[in-house]
């Protein structure tokens, strides 16, 4: 193509216009400090919400409120551990069903799916995540709960119902609703994510990488476990990190199915309470200023808590892992 | 074992029978390419090659980008077989065995026919674990044993001096060239018939790139070597016999000293003194 030469010169001769980008750059680097500094205000707000709110509730029962199981409106006597050990065991449950069938899917697409296929499935897979909690409420509570409580639990009862040990986790009456329920349900709404995460993760990889472990005669599996998993382990541990914390702060699916019973137990069919799940059933009957309110609040401040523990935990693996590897 | 190179770039198959008999390269030959053609889905990417890697010697192959040499390296291994859409035709010939046939067992293949590619690529794991990675893929052997191999790998690179106190260290830690070393370490560790190398200097230090070029002369006593290049000088320092190839064809292979001084192609010519490419 010719280049109008003579064209451009004129135009060059407007320079000056040069001078809004002069002025323009320090008014950017504000409106970019302050969108930085926002993020932490934010989150400092939050906190300091959640922490005042609760405050009344620390106060009153001590370090208690952590340990204690009770959660009784009539005697106003509230504790933190049934809803926090709800909300940890269906998030780890949930994880231990989702992170495999994650990994499996991603490595399926990346490595061994004919392309139309991953094309088509890798979209589905983005599409799944996208569905709306409240539609896995609806469906858990409407086929996930009386499958569990006509097929899966009477089955879980006749195979371990009699093996000392394993009787504990499948006692109980087959409500349907409970631990087992909520975690099937937080487990197909978190592998999506995971899936997404770890497909991207694995494609970003030089190929020449990849190619160098075949080139060595291995097999995609091995290529997988020995050359892309280490090289992608941040990525990997990233999406799983963002799956557990979708899953424990999960309310609206949770809420449908988990049962609402403030009751630790082994049984894994319990019915039971998470953090957020016990905040969307309680708060409208909570009023200002009361105590079961700063309850609430409370657990909602533990539920953050629990939640930066997680990620900090997932970093410092890493961090000790890259050590490891002498990175 | 007569050397025939059928020239198809002229139109027309010539036996070289009268200028074979005067080549420097005179061994038995490990991989024959006949009739090869292959296909980047539709696009015709290499046109009717037929080649010959004699046995414990280095064929360089030169060209500008896109004629085709890589592409050649990649069906040697059959590395093209993981992307859908590329395809093979004719015949290459290795241990008596068709290896584009789809019963080949590529996993052992590519352990016979090992590759170094254009820029390092150490996995990231040790500077041992990236050795010992390719040998446990194919055999089982004892920890002592795996030492010994891999001090032999890194001593025969010599990387052993550079890292023998560091084993345990990542890899990804080294140098360019040092990494480039050991992942040709970690390829004669697997002990493989053949090694393809394609551009390995290119992403290199001109010192680097001299050592890489020293260490091809000693191990071209053992493996035979095929390297792709689009440095003509180190075509003509590491190289015995010479393949130009351009627009997907092979237009002439000869001996080094040969292609150099007097090629037979007036496009090698012009290639070689630089008019193009």
């Amino acid at each position: 193509m010719e280049i109008p030469a003579r064209q451009s010169l004129p135009a060059m001769k407007q320079a000056p216009s040069h001078q809004g980008g002069q002025k323009g750059d320090p008014a950017f680097r504000l409106l970019a400090t302050a969108t930085g500094v926002g993020v932490l205000v934010v989150l400092g707000a939050i906190i300091a919400v959640m922490v005042t709110g609760g405050w009344k509730a620390f106060a009153t029962f001590g370090p208690g409120f952590l340990v204690s199981a009770v959660w009784n409106p009539v005697t106003q006597h509230f504790g933190a551990a049934a809803p926090v050990f709800g909300t940890v065991i269906s998030s780890a449950l949930a994880l231990l069903v989702a992170v495999p069938l994650a990994f499996g899917t991603a490595f399926w697409l990346t490595a061994l799916a004919p392309p139309a296929a991953a094309s088509v499935i890798g979209m589905a897979v983005q599409l799944l995540a996208a569905v709306p909690s409240i539609i896995f409420g609806m469906w858990g509570f409407f086929v996930v709960v009386p499958v569990v409580a006509h097929y899966v639990q009477p089955a879980a009862r006749q195979l371990f119902g009699h093996v000392p040990g394993l009787s504990a986790l499948v006692a109980g009456a087959p409500f349907g609703t409970g631990l087992f329920t909520a975690a099937l349900i937080l487990a197909v709404m978190i592998t999506p994510s995971i899936t997404a995460v770890m497909r991207d993760v694995f494609l970003s990889m030089p190929a020449v990488l990849r190619e160098s472990g075949y080139g060595l005669g291995a097999t995609r599996w091995e290529v997988m476990r020995h050359v892309v998993l280490p090289w992608s382990r941040q990525g990997v541990v990233g999406g799983i990190v963002l799956g557990m914390g979708r899953a424990m702060g999960e309310t609206m699916a949770v809420t449908f199915v988990i049962g609402d019973s403030n009751h630790i137990g082994w049984s894994l069919f319990a019915p039971a309470n998470t953090i957020a799940s016990l905040i969307a059933l309680e708060f409208p009957e909570s009023p200002a200023g009361s105590l079961k309110l700063a309850s609430l609040m409370a657990l909602g401040a533990i539920l953050m808590a629990i939640s930066f523990v997680t990620l900090w935990f997932s970093r410092w693996l890493l961090a000790r892992g890259e050590q490891a590897a002498g990175r | 074992m007569s050397i025939e190179v059928p020239v198809k770039a002229t139109g027309m198959t010539q036996p070289l029978d009268s200028t074979a008999a005067s080549r420097d390269v005179q061994s038995p030959v490990a991989m024959q390419v006949r009739g090869l053609n292959f296909y980047y889905g539709t696009s015709h990417a290499l046109h009717d090659i037929s080649l010959d890697f004699p046995e414990r010697s280095v064929t360089g192959m030169i060209g500008p980008s896109g004629c085709g040499k890589s592409t050649l390296l990649r069906v040697l291994n059959r590395m093209y077989d993981l992307y859908p859409g590329q395809r093979a035709t004719g015949e290459v010939i290795f241990d008596k065995q068709n290896i584009l046939n789809s019963g080949v067992d590529l996993n052992v293949l590519r352990s016979r026919i090992g590759m170094v590619f254009q820029k390092p690529t150490p996995f990231p794991m040790s500077i041992y674990d990236n050795i010992a990675f390719g040998i446990r893929l194919h055999e089982r052997v004892s920890r002592s044993e795996m030492d010994g191999r891999v001090e032999d790998a890194l001593r025969r690179v010599a990387l052993w001096s550079e890292v023998q106190d560091r084993l345990s260290a990542s890899a990804t830690a080294l140098s360019g060239g040092q990494q480039q070393r050991l992942c040709i370490a970690r390829t004669i560790a697997v002990r493989p018939e053949v090694i393809l190398l394609d551009e390995p200097t290119s992403a290199l230090d001109p010192v680097s790139t001299a050592r890489i070029e020293e260490l091809l002369d000693e191990l071209k006593t053992e493996f035979t070597i095929a390297i792709v290049t689009h440095n003509m000088q180190q075509a003509a320092r590491c190289a015995d016999q010479v393949a130009f190839f351009y627009m997907g064809r092979l237009i002439e292979v000869d001996s080094t000293a040969r292609m150099f001084t007097t090629p037979r192609e007036q496009q090698t010519q012009d290639y070689i003194t630089g008019r193009f490419g």
